[in-house]
């Protein structure tokens, strides 16, 4: 069993790593890195804004938005991501890379839950932070910017770290479009083998555990240093140890 | 410098302000007092327009406050008119010194340099100069509601507007907060004060309102609004409390 594993990853690690590069599309791990990477980077911008629209009281923001947010909920990603892949070159009648076609769906799919998780954070705040900032000259986005975003996005950082580790989880999804993701590489070595299904899908598992798992140390870390520096807990151990001092020194 | 002509103000079908006219002149400090909801917080949160008005105008330093205009106007006009919270409401993920400096740094465009070298001084001013890099959680009521004013102080107001700056305070921490304030008038700033501190307003007001129900009823020197209140309304609300 184990050392099938092992042989699996011998023979196919490349495969795995990045797929038919240099022979076909970069695929395998290399590929499901990169999609996350970006589907994460485009998505928490782009749920910040959403967010800031539904909390405007313009109604042409904050409708389509709500829209948006709704349909989102309400659809599984996976009809989302037939429907890019099918319905846009119709419609348009260009080529689009299946790559891209995942990329765009889980920026929107992802944007979409993350706006509501960073609203939540910017309502919960209440709103004495923002007419203090009002009262002191900033503009709305201003304070929005300096003052409110800092302390709710610091507040829903849990939340933020769940939806960017679906996030990564939810690129699996791009294997019915042909992304040449790692699951991908994982099924076409289910394929070649037939008879190890448990043991190929197993590496697929563990590699995908790891990855979410070291976003979420990263997350804790960074949660921490944030927490730290906000308590200023650094200087005052220092305070503190030096009280200590002085109280058990003995008087030469 | 603040003048208020027939100010009125309704939450629904409830008047909270009943045309108020009322003026205050440069260099003058105003206590406010009144039951509670007389609508004393409402008036002071009306003159930096934290509040709307449903009527009336109202202009500080010459400028009419509620007139249509671009939000950058108002956020300008805002910047000038320093206004204190009684929940302080410090940026809780700023040091006391970055609170004070980051307006500054942001609204006005001043430089880093210069806004930290005015917020050091700023900080001496409210006597916490050892506490610049403290972050509010770990600054008393007391302390945070000076570090509050110095905040407000840093965009260099000529006007101060406090909404009951004590009420949330330890009876202890009170005192360092009002000598702040009277320091404030002892050097001739302009300002409005909604307080239940009686002491204060009978040693630092030049004039004291006397609100209910939406109205401004006795308008007076302390002296004489706390030995000779003209109204039986302020004479009941004196003598509550005196209990």
């Amino acid at each position: 069993m184990i050392s099938d594993i092992i042989a699996i990853i011998r023979d196919y690690w490349l495969l795995l790593l990045i797929g038919q590069y240099p022979n076909g599309p970069l695929g395998g791990l290399a590929a499901t890195l990169i999609l996350s990477v970006l589907a994460i980077a485009f998505a928490f911008p782009v749920s910040i804004a959403l967010a800031l629209a539904r909390l405007s009281k313009s109604p042409f923001l904050n409708w389509p938005v709500t829209a948006l947010v709704y349909f989102t909920r309400g659809v599984p990603l996976l009809m989302l991501i037939l429907w890019g892949y099918f319905l846009v070159p119709l419609a348009t009648g260009a080529n689009v890379p299946s790559f891209l076609t995942m990329l765009v769906t889980l920026v929107v799919y992802q944007g979409a839950f993350l706006s509501e998780v960073v609203r939540g954070g910017v309502v919960a705040l209440g709103h004495g932070q923002m007419e203090a900032a009002r009262a002191l000259g900033h503009s709305y986005l201003g304070a929005m910017r300096y003052v409110i975003l800092p302390q709710a996005l610091y507040n829903v950082i849990p939340s933020i770290i769940s939806v960017f580790v679906s996030t990564i989880k939810d690129t699996t999804l791009g294997y019915v479009i042909n992304v040449p993701d790692l699951t991908f590489a994982a099924s076409q070595i289910n394929n070649q083998l037939l008879t190890q299904p448990f043991q190929v899908f197993f590496i697929l598992a563990a590699v995908y555990y790891v990855i979410c798992w070291s976003l979420t140390r990263v997350a804790v870390a960074t949660e921490g240093r944030i927490t730290r520096k906000r308590a200023g807990t650094v200087p005052l151990q220092t305070a503190k140890s030096l009280k200590l001092a002085a109280l058990t020194d003995q008087p030469s | 410098m603040i003048e208020l002509k027939g100010v009125c103000k309704s939450y629904g079908l409830y008047e909270v302000l009943k045309g108020i006219d009322a003026e205050v002149a440069r260099g003058e400090v105003v206590v406010i007092c009144g039951p509670s909801g007389s609508g004393k917080s409402t008036l002071i949160r009306t003159v930096n327009r934290l509040e709307e008005i449903g009527s009336g105008s109202i202009s500080c330093d010459g400028n009419n406050i509620h007139r249509p205009m671009p939000a950058k106007e108002l956020n300008r006009l805002r910047s000038r008119i320093g206004f204190v919270f009684q929940s302080f409401n410090l940026f809780p993920h700023l040091s006391a010194i970055e609170n004070i400096a980051m307006s500054p740094i942001r609204v006005k465009g001043v430089s880093r340099d210069a806004a930290y070298a005015k917020a050091t001084q700023l900080l001496e001013r409210v006597g916490l100069t050892e506490k610049a890099n403290a972050y509010p959680g770990q600054l008393s009521g007391g302390q945070q509601q000076r570090v509050a004013i110095a905040r407000a102080l840093a965009m260099e107001p000529p006007v101060m507007l406090f909404d009951e700056p004590t009420s949330a305070l330890d009876p202890e921490m009170v005192g360092e907060v009002l000598s702040v304030i009277k320091g404030l008038a002892a050097d001739g700033m302009t300002m409005m004060c909604v307080t239940h501190e009686m002491g204060f307003a009978r040693d630092v007001a030049d004039r004291v309102w006397f609100i209910d129900q939406g109205q401004i009823v006795e308008s007076a020197p302390p002296e004489e609004f706390f030995s000779r209140p003209q109204t039986t309304r302020a004479q009941r609300f004196l003598s509550e409390l005196r209990h």
